[in-house]
């Protein structure tokens, strides 16, 4: 059965949690689908330890800092999150609303979509080998979803940020379902992490408990059809082959603008053309803000989506409930609004 | 607009621009990478991606870097699309600091 809601929200960037607010405090519900495990978008992604300093009354903070505030902010609207799924259909029904549907597999019926899709949906960065595709799901993980079902054996990390840190630090710390041994493989000896997450490690390889080598993975070998080693060179020039079972390639993901140019909207520059007073695309009852858009003047900033998010919940708000009126009412001094809020402020 | 390659990109060619560009806008050439203006969205993702600090959109590129408006679209034309990360080149951290690296470039 699919999912009825008021609307979708493709996209849990800054903006796309900041439309849930507003939307919210319309009184639209809402869901939000995202490519990526996490909420964020490219603030988590891509500038999650960068500071960010032009968010209004917030002089500096990181794109983690930012989505946790935003998410705390959504809290009391209970949106319901589709994390690792990319929307994959999108079609208009008889009646008004819109068939939506997953990668996954999970359908909605909804009464509007709203695209904060940024730069597109992020998608697992591959190792490129010669014959290591066909040992993906088998032997191949490209997430460390499975991390914990590798006791006993060996296994290898490729990457060098905090995912594949983690990863490392997670499988040695798993106790009695520790894997054999773990390699972790970056192409320099400059991990990307946070300082705890680093500090954990170096005692980890201190204790011998995780191996570290800097180098390029550059082949595999196989042994009966199953992936058995992995051919790595150094940054010392040599070539070393490391013995394996299980290989997780954790480099991050990238962003590749799919889908979206596949729904039948306007486009300019490969980005959705809307108007700038309800930032509806050229299909009513699909909006898009955010790095997306492409309208007169338009600048990619986090303040100029939460902008557009705002006028396109009234839109939204409009569309969802046709017979009301909507006046302006100030979260400040809204009766209404801390119902919504679940707050219950004393007015001096 | 769009973006562009400046010269600190020539002998250098680290490539960690091309794993994050969201429409594969980059071209490959020997010893430097271009960025084809009629593929480039202006998303700026690439920018804080690059070691030497080489990309940077149309209306900032400096004044005596006006000439790699016009090269990155014509070098963009001739070349093809890389869409993955490789390691740079094998001297690329002895020529990162370096200026004045048209000379170099390779076609």
């Amino acid at each position: 059965m699919p999912i009825e809601t008021d609307a979708i929200v493709v996209g849990a960037g800054p903006v796309g949690l900041f439309q849930t607010f507003y939307l919210g405090l319309q009184e639209v519900r809402a869901h939000v689908v995202d490519s990526l495990p996490h909420p964020g978008g490219q603030c988590f992604e891509l500038y999650a330890d960068k500071p960010i300093y032009d968010i209004p009354a917030l002089p500096l903070c990181t794109g983690r800092e930012l989505t946790e505030r935003l998410l705390r902010q959504i809290e009391p609207f209970a949106t319901g999150f589709h994390l690792e799924q990319q929307v994959s259909e999108l079609q208009p029904r008889d009646d008004d609303r819109f068939d939506v549907a997953t990668s996954t597999g999970t359908r909605f019926v909804a009464k509007a979509v709203v695209i904060a899709g940024g730069v597109g949906a992020f998608q697992p960065r591959r190792l490129k080998l010669d014959g290591l595709d066909p040992h993906r799901g088998t032997q191949l993980f490209e997430h460390a979803g499975t991390l914990h079902e590798h006791a006993g054996r060996r296994i290898v990390i490729v990457g060098g940020g905090e995912a594949a840190v983690m990863a490392a630090i997670d499988a040695a710390d798993a106790g009695a379902s520790a894997p054999a041994s773990i390699t972790l493989i970056h192409r320099r000896d400059d991990l990307d992490a946070t300082a705890t997450a680093l500090e954990r490690l170096r005692e980890l390889r201190a204790a011998g408990r995780v191996a570290f080598l800097a180098g390029q993975p550059e082949s595999i070998v196989e042994d009966g059809g199953r992936l058995a080693a992995l051919g790595v060179l150094c940054t010392d020039g040599t070539t070393r082959t490391v013995p394996l079972d299980t290989l997780f390639v954790l480099l991050g993901w990238s962003p590749k603008l799919g889908p979206i140019a596949d729904w039948g909207l306007a486009l300019e520059r490969k980005q959705l053309v809307v108007d700038t007073q309800r930032f509806e695309t050229s299909t009513p009852g699909i909006f898009a803000v955010g790095d997306v858009t492409i309208y007169p003047g338009k600048q990619k900033l986090i303040v100029c989506g939460f902008h557009e998010a705002t006028l396109a919940a009234f839109a939204i708000g409009e569309r969802v409930w046709p017979d009301r009126a909507q006046p302006l009412q100030y979260t400040t001094t809204s009766t209404k609004l801390h119902k919504l809020l679940g707050v219950s402020p004393t007015l001096p | 607009m769009t973006h562009v390659v400046l010269e600190s990109c020539i002998r250098c060619k680290y490539t960690d621009c091309v794993d994050v560009c969201p429409v594969d806008c980059f071209r490959e050439g020997p010893n430097f990478l271009t960025i084809d203006p009629d593929e480039c969205i202006d998303c700026a993702v690439c920018i804080p991606e690059c070691p030497v600090n080489a990309i940077v959109p149309e209306e900032d590129v400096p004044g005596n870097q006006q000439h790699m408006i016009a090269l990155n679209a014509e070098l963009a034309k001739g070349w093809p699309a890389i869409t993955r990360r490789k390691p740079a080149l094998p001297d690329a951290d002895e020529w990162k600091d370096r200026t004045g690296k048209l000379d170099e470039l390779k076609r």
